[in-house]
């Protein structure tokens, strides 16, 4: 719930007197707690708005086309009930985050100085344009004819995969930042790490944060293809396996699980990141009347 | 303490279409030691960079700028520059306290010097009660108090403020200029302050330096005839120095044809 937990963040600030003159506005008032619960119950209302959408098809198509929610919701009970869930899930996990890690890791130096020096950005220009044409899949077979089927290949395609994405948005962002907070900190003679760190950075966190979420769900769709190819873990594994049986409950049960683990990731960790690190800008509210 | 010294500054934009186009034409003038030095000249007449090039954000092609040492000797390398500019600059993501002490460690300070550097200059400021706010929470005067806080922290041998009370309202600018005035008395602070107000000149400046526009030549260099605590907007001497200020102004305008 990221906007409840900013309006928070920045009432816990002292909050400024307003002195003579030159007053100040006040920081986001704390919202009524209606206003919270009517932003839940709207969430909620959606996620039953669309059980009761496929609770409808069931109508029309057969239990092995469509099966009805609450057996599939149960498949997913049972599939967290026996561990499979977090042995599976872990793997997939696994294979997400550090092909991601080690994107970003690239991807934040490359971006800000392609944004920051033009010689590289014509250089990297070209590759990171024709690296985001390329599909998922094809990275995905590429890594496992090059490292065979283990883990390394897994990292590597989530890594390839989404590299260019996140690179563009860096670069993009980088050179969107105020070229008058440079000078500023060239003439209180900030160091170089300096810059980085204080001035440029923080002018891309909204790039940063809108990059992991697109990177995220790109992730996701290689690390599955990977893992189809023949793993012998991970949720694409599961997936596949339900495919074998042509069972389409199973199939649907990890799908769900999927959701829900993207779910927390989302609301969870990328919003509470984002309300920590945005804390120092006032909500907009554009269409208060 | 300290004051500047130009001498012969030339410098050269490149044009468009390559060619270059003469900006400073051998500009020379000393500051004046422990007060403010007003360079004052109409629009676009290369006042700021002037200043960029006392702050080293901009290279000369000919001629040097001294940072002098009050016995008359040239400083070492890196003298110590505080600058306010007209826009305040905040890192938006830093609350008032962290903004100055980036100044602090950009300009190598010792870490264990810091708050008493903080508390002094958030005091003499009036943002202490603030000190813990983010910029954007605050109003547009606030902010330019904490740029010049920003400028002052680092007890600069020269504070170089680039029209700081151009985008403030006139009463806001009014009020931050006798405070700065003041402070800058206090502290005894040699300051470079650019301005196209006259009024802002005359009040502000005890030497107020007159440049012609394109390119910046030095027309006239003036003494403010009052000290610090006795301008006011409404005394006769005050008024005087203000129309003596506004005369030459306009003449060189004229006698340059600066359109407006």
């Amino acid at each position: 719930m990221p906007p409840e937990e900013k309006t928070l963040a920045v009432a816990a600030d002292p909050l400024p007197l307003s002195s003579e003159g030159e007053a100040l506005a006040a920081p986001g008032k704390a919202r009524p707690a209606w206003e919270a619960a009517r932003t839940l119950a709207l969430r909620l209302g959606s996620i039953v708005m669309m059980l009761f959408l496929w609770w409808i098809m069931t109508l029309f198509f057969p239990p092995s086309l469509i099966p009805h929610p609450i057996d599939t919701l149960m498949e997913v009970g049972a599939i967290v009930n026996t561990g499979q869930f977090l042995s599976e899930m872990g793997a997939t996990l696994r294979r997400v985050g550090v092909g991601f890690a080690v994107a970003m890791l690239i991807a934040i130096p490359l971006g800000i100085l392609m944004g920051t020096i033009k010689s590289l950005e014509n250089l990297f220009e070209p590759p990171v344009i024709l690296g985001l044409t390329m599909p998922g899949l094809v990275w995905a077979i590429m890594a496992i004819m090059f490292f065979g089927l283990n883990e390394i290949s897994a990292y590597a395609a989530v890594a390839i995969t989404i590299l260019p994405m996140l690179a563009i948005s860096l670069w993009q962002g980088t050179k969107s930042i105020d070229k008058d907070l440079i000078d500023m900190s060239t003439a209180f003679h900030a160091s170089a790490w300096s810059k980085v760190v204080d001035v440029i950075l923080p002018q891309l966190i909204s790039h940063i944060l809108a990059a992991i979420r697109y990177g995220l769900g790109l992730a996701w769709k290689v690390v599955v293809v990977v893992e189809m190819f023949g793993f012998s873990n991970g949720v694409g594994y599961q997936v596949v396996r339900g495919f074998n049986i042509f069972s389409m409950k199973q199939v649907m049960a990890w799908a769900i699980t999927f959701l829900i683990v993207m779910i927390v990731i989302e609301f969870g960790i990328i919003g509470w990141l984002e309300s920590r690190v945005t804390r120092w800008r006032p909500r907009i509210d554009a269409w208060r009347r | 303490m300290a004051y500047v010294r130009v001498e012969g500054a030339v410098k050269y934009f490149p044009r468009e279409d390559g060619s270059d186009m003469l900006v400073l034409d051998g500009v020379s003038f000393d500051t004046k030691e422990f007060g403010i030095t007003c360079l004052l000249g109409p629009s676009g007449c290369g006042k700021s960079t002037l200043l960029n090039a006392i702050s080293g954000l901009e290279r000369l092609d000919y001629g040097q700028i001294k940072v002098m040492s009050n016995d008359g000797a040239a400083k070492g390398q890196a003298p110590r520059l505080g600058y306010v500019f007209q826009d305040p600059r905040l890192l938006n993501w830093k609350s008032v306290e962290q903004n100055l002490a980036f100044a602090l460690k950009g300009m190598r300070v010792v870490q264990t010097e810091w708050p008493q550097r903080l508390g002094k200059y958030l005091d003499l400021i009036g943002l202490t009660e603030f000190r813990h706010q983010f910029p954007l929470y605050l109003s547009g005067g606030m902010r330019q108090r904490v740029g010049l806080a920003r400028g002052l922290v680092i007890e600069p041998e020269v504070l170089l403020m680039d029209e700081p009370f151009s985008k403030l309202d006139q009463l806001t600018a009014r009020r931050l200029r006798e405070e700065t005035l003041g402070i800058c008395d206090r502290l005894k602070q040699t300051t470079v302050l650019v301005t196209h107000d006259v009024e802002e000149a005359a009040y502000m400046g005890d030497r107020v330096v007159i440049l012609r526009a394109r390119p910046a030549r030095i027309a006239e260099v003036l003494e403010n005839p009052l000290p610090p605590g006795r301008r006011d907007v409404d005394d006769a001497q005050f008024i005087q120095f203000k129309k003596l200020l506004l005369q030459s102004v306009l003449q060189l305008m004229e006698r340059d044809k600066v359109s407006l």
